[in-house]
C-alpha cells in the first residue's frame, strides 16, 4: 500500500517535471504570440542558445550556475537587437513572420550545429543526483525545474499584470495608436516584449539542457508541441499559453503510462486538433493578462 | 568558341591545383582527392564513397571519409593498386535520402566510379543501393553496424550482425547482470529487427523478455518506461533508444536508482562518441558489443598503428569509433584492396567474386574475413564496459565471429 502510494506519487511527480518543462519553453512563445501577434519560429533555437550557452561556460570551466544565470541576459539581448534589424518589419504580416523567423531559426540551428559538430554534449545538472522517498528516488534537478517554473510564472504574472511595464504592454498591444499617443514609445515597449520573450526562452534552455543533454535539434524538438500549446490554451493572454502547455505537456508525459508511447505521441495531437475543433479560441480566451 | 576556351583554360587550372593541394570540389557536396602520380597507360581506379557529411549524423560520415582518404592515400603510397593510383571521390549523402540518391548518380554517371562504399543508416543504405547495385551496375559495400538481412548481390556489408553483437554478448549479459530483460527501443527497423534476434537468443539462454517497447524517435521523456523497469526489478536494460532519446532515458533510469540497484546497461551501438552523451557516473558499468574499441590499442599493435594513423591525420573530436563505421569502412577498403589484387582487374563480376572470399590479416580490433557465398564478413568481437567515461574491455571472442547472415 506504502508501496502503491510511493509509486503513484512519482508517477505524479514525473508528469508534473514534465508539463513544467513545456510550461517553461511555452512561456516566452505564449507571451511573443499573445502579447506581439506574432508566432515567432525561432523561439526554439532562442532555447537552443540558451542551453548552448550554459554549455560554453561548462566547458571554459566556469561554474553551471553563472551560464545558467547569463544565458536569459544574453539571449535576451539578442532577441532585442534582432527584433530591431528584423522582426519589426514583419508586424504588418504575420504569414511573412513566420516564414521569417523561421529562416532566423534555421540560420542559428544549422551554426550551433556546426560549433558543436553535431554531437551530443552532456551538461551536469548544478544540484545532481536524486531525493530518496522510500524506495522510490525522484530526480533532485527535476524538482528545482518545477520549483522555478513556479516562481517564473507567478513573476511574469506580477510583471504583466501589477506594474506599469506590464500595462504599457498591454496598451500597446490592445491599441497601439492610443498608446502612442499617450507617450508610450510603442517600437521600444515592442523591442523590450521580444527580448522578454527571448530571455525567457534562454533560461528554459539554461534549465533543460541538463535533462536533455545538449544537441542542435533541442530547440524544434519543443516547437510543435509549443505551438500546439498556444493554441489550445488561447492566444492574447499571458494565461492562455501557460494554461495550454500544462495541459499539453502533462498529457505528452502521462499518456504513455497507459498505453503503447508510439499511439500516446499521435493522440496528443489528436486530441489537440478535435479540442481546437470545438472550442477555437482555446482554453482562456480573451485579451488581458 | 570563346566560352570552350576559356572552360578548358579553367579545367586545366584547376587539375594543376589539384596536383599542388591533392583535393578539389566538383560541385556542392562533391570532393576528388587526386592521387600525386599517374599511370598513363590505364589511368586511375576509383574509388567513391557515399557518406554523410552534414546532417545530424555528420560526424559519423565525417569519421568515414577521413578513414577513406586515410586508407587510400596509404595505397597510393605503397604503389597503388595494380601499378594504377586510386582517385578518391567523396559525395555527401547529407543524412537525406533524396539528397543522396541523385548525389550517388553522380558517382556512378559522371565519375563512373568502380566501386561504392558508404551509407550510415539501414534507411540510407536501401535508398541508394538500388542506383549503385541494379541501375548503375557497380560494386556497394556497406560498412555500418546493422540488422541484417542484406542479401543483396554485388552489396557486400563489412559491418557487425545482430549475431556477431548478440550471440557472445548477451549469455555475458546474464552472467554479468542478470536474467530479466527490458528492451526500450526506438521506432525502426533496427531496433525492430535486432529485437526479434535478441529476444531469442535471450530466451535460449535461460533468460527472459519482461517487456519490449517501442517509442516515437524524438521521444525526450521516459519515466513511464523507466517506471516499469524499476517495478518489474529488471536485470538488464538492452537498449536500442537513439540520440536525442538515450541521453534523457539513461538519466532517468540512473536517478531513478537503477544502477544503485544492481541494473545493468547494455547498448550494442554505444561507442567512443555516444560515451559523451551522458555524464560518466550516469552510464557506469554500460556494456556494449563491438569490434572494435580505442582501449584495443594497448594490447593489439595492428589496431594501435592505425589508430595512431588516423589521430596523426585528423585530430580533434571526429574519431575513428566503431560506431561510426569507421571500422567497417576501413575493412571494407582493405578488403576490396585484396579482391582487386586477386582479379587482376577492376570488372565488376571478377571484383565480386574475389572479395566473396577475400581476407586482411590485419584491421581494427583483428582480422576478417568474407564469408563465401554470405557477402558478410568474419570478424573479432569485444564485450567492452564503460568505467569512469572509458571502455575496459571485459570479453573477447575466441576467433572471428560468424555474422550468420544470407
Amino acid at each position: 500500500m506504502v508501496q502503491g502510494m510511493a509509486s503513484a506519487f512519482v508517477a505524479a511527480f514525473e508528469i508534473l517535471s514534465f508539463g513544467a518543462i513545456i510550461v517553461l519553453v511555452v512561456l516566452g512563445l505564449g507571451i511573443i504570440a499573445s502579447m506581439m501577434g506574432i508566432f515567432n519560429f525561432a523561439q526554439g533555437e532562442f532555447v537552443l542558445l540558451g542551453a548552448y550557452i550554459t554549455y560554453l561556460a561548462y566547458s571554459r570551466g566556469l561554474p553551471i550556475w553563472v551560464g545558467m544565470a547569463a544565458a536569459p541576459f544574453l539571449v535576451g539581448a539578442l532577441g532585442f537587437v534582432l527584433e530591431g534589424l528584423i522582426i519589426r518589419r514583419f508586424y504588418a504580416a504575420p504569414i511573412v513572420a513566420m516564414l521569417g523567423t523561421y529562416a532566423l531559426g534555421l540560420i542559428i540551428r544549422e551554426s550551433v550545429r556546426g560549433l558543436i559538430g553535431g554531437f551530443y554534449l552532456t551538461v551536469p545538472e548544478p544540484i545532481g543526483g536524486s531525493i530518496d522517498i522510500g524506495t522510490f528516488h525522484i530526480s533532485a534537478w527535476r524538482f528545482t525545474i518545477i520549483v522555478v517554473t513556479l516562481l517564473v510564472m507567478v513573476a511574469c504574472y506580477l510583471l504583466l499584470s501589477r506594474t506599469t511595464f506590464g500595462l504599457r504592454v498591454r496598451a500597446t498591444l490592445e491599441n497601439p495608436a492610443l498608446a502612442r499617443a499617450s507617450g508610450i514609445s510603442t517600437p521600444m515597449i515592442y523591442g523590450t516584449t521580444f527580448a522578454f520573450g527571448a530571455a525567457l526562452a534562454g533560461l528554459a534552455g539554461a534549465l533543460i539542457v541538463p535533462v536533455f543533454s545538449l544537441f542542435a535539434d533541442l530547440g524544434i524538438r519543443f516547437l510543435i508541441q509549443g505551438f500546439v500549446a498556444v493554441m489550445v490554451g488561447g492566444v492574447g493572454s499571458f494565461i492562455g499559453p501557460v494554461a495550454g502547455a500544462g495541459v499539453i505537456g502533462t498529457l505528452s508525459a502521462a499518456l504513455p503510462w497507459i498505453m503503447a508511447p508510439v499511439i500516446a505521441d499521435i493522440l496528443v495531437f489528436v486530441l489537440a486538433i478535435v479540442f481546437i475543433k470545438f472550442r477555437p479560441q482555446g482554453l482562456l480566451s480573451g485579451k488581458g493578462v | 568558341m570563346f566560352s570552350d576556351h576559356n572552360h578548358l583554360s579553367r579545367r586545366r587550372f584547376l587539375s594543376g591545383l589539384a596536383v599542388t593541394s591533392g583535393a578539389l570540389a566538383t560541385g556542392v557536396g562533391s570532393w576528388v582527392v587526386r592521387p600525386d602520380w599517374a599511370n598513363a597507360a590505364e589511368g586511375p581506379i576509383k574509388v567513391g564513397i557515399a557518406t554523410d557529411l552534414t546532417g545530424p549524423i555528420a560526424y559519423a560520415g565525417t569519421a568515414d571519409a577521413n578513414v577513406a582518404k586515410m586508407v587510400i592515400k596509404e595505397i597510393n603510397d605503397a604503389g597503388g593498386l595494380l601499378s594504377r593510383p586510386i582517385e578518391l571521390y567523396i559525395e555527401d549523402t547529407a543524412s537525406n535520402e533524396s539528397v543522396a540518391v541523385g548525389n550517388v548518380r553522380k558517382l556512378i554517371q559522371r565519375d563512373k566510379v568502380d566501386m561504392v562504399l558508404g551509407g550510415i543508416t539501414s534507411s540510407m543504405r536501401n535508398a541508394i543501393k538500388d542506383p549503385i547495385v541494379a541501375r548503375g551496375k557497380t560494386l556497394y559495400i556497406y560498412p555500418q553496424l546493422y540488422e541484417g538481412k542484406e542479401c543483396t548481390p554485388y552489396l557486400f556489408c563489412t559491418g557487425p550482425t545482430p549475431a556477431q553483437q548478440c550471440d557472445e554478448f548477451i549469455p555475458w549479459l546474464i552472467k554479468n547482470g542478470g536474467k530479466k530483460f527490458a528492451l526500450p527501443s526506438a521506432n525502426y527497423v533496427w531496433p525492430h529487427t535486432l529485437n526479434v534476434y535478441a529476444r531469442k537468443v535471450i530466451e535460449a539462454n535461460g533468460g527472459e523478455v519482461v517487456f519490449e517497447e517501442y517509442y516515437p524517435l524524438d521521444q525526450v521523456d521516459f519515466s513511464a518506461t523507466v517506471n516499469r523497469v524499476i517495478s518489474n526489478k529488471v536485470d538488464v536494460v538492452f537498449n536500442t533508444v537513439i540520440p536525442p532519446g538515450v541521453g534523457p532515458f539513461f538519466k532517468q533510469l540512473y536517478e531513478a536508482g537503477f544502477l544503485k540497484n544492481g541494473g545493468r546497461l547494455a547498448c550494442v551501438y554505444y561507442d567512443e562518441n555516444t560515451l559523451n552523451i551522458n555524464q560518466a557516473n550516469e552510464i557506469e558499468g554500460l556494456a556494449s558489443c563491438l569490434d572494435y574499441f580505442k582501449t584495443l590499442t594497448k594490447d593489439d599493435p595492428v589496431s594501435a598503428k592505425i589508430q595512431a594513423a588516423y589521430d596523426k591525420d585528423y585530430p580533434g573530436k571526429i574519431l575513428f569509433a566503431a560506431g561510426s563505421a569507421a571500422t567497417g569502412t576501413y575493412r571494407g577498403l582493405k578488403l576490396w584492396e585484396a579482391a582487386v589484387k586477386e582479379a587482376g582487374k577492376v570488372d565488376r563480376d571478377a571484383v565480386a567474386a574475389a572479395l566473396d572470399h577475400a581476407k586482411i590479416a590485419e584491421g581494427p580490433g583483428g582480422p576478417a574475413e568474407m564469408v563465401p557465398g554470405k557477402r558478410h564478413c568474419k570478424m573479432k568481437m569485444y564485450t567492452a564496459v564503460a568505467k569512469g567515461g572509458n571502455y575496459e574491455i571485459v570479453g573477447r571472442s575466441d576467433g572471428l565471429v560468424d555474422p550468420k547472415e544470407c
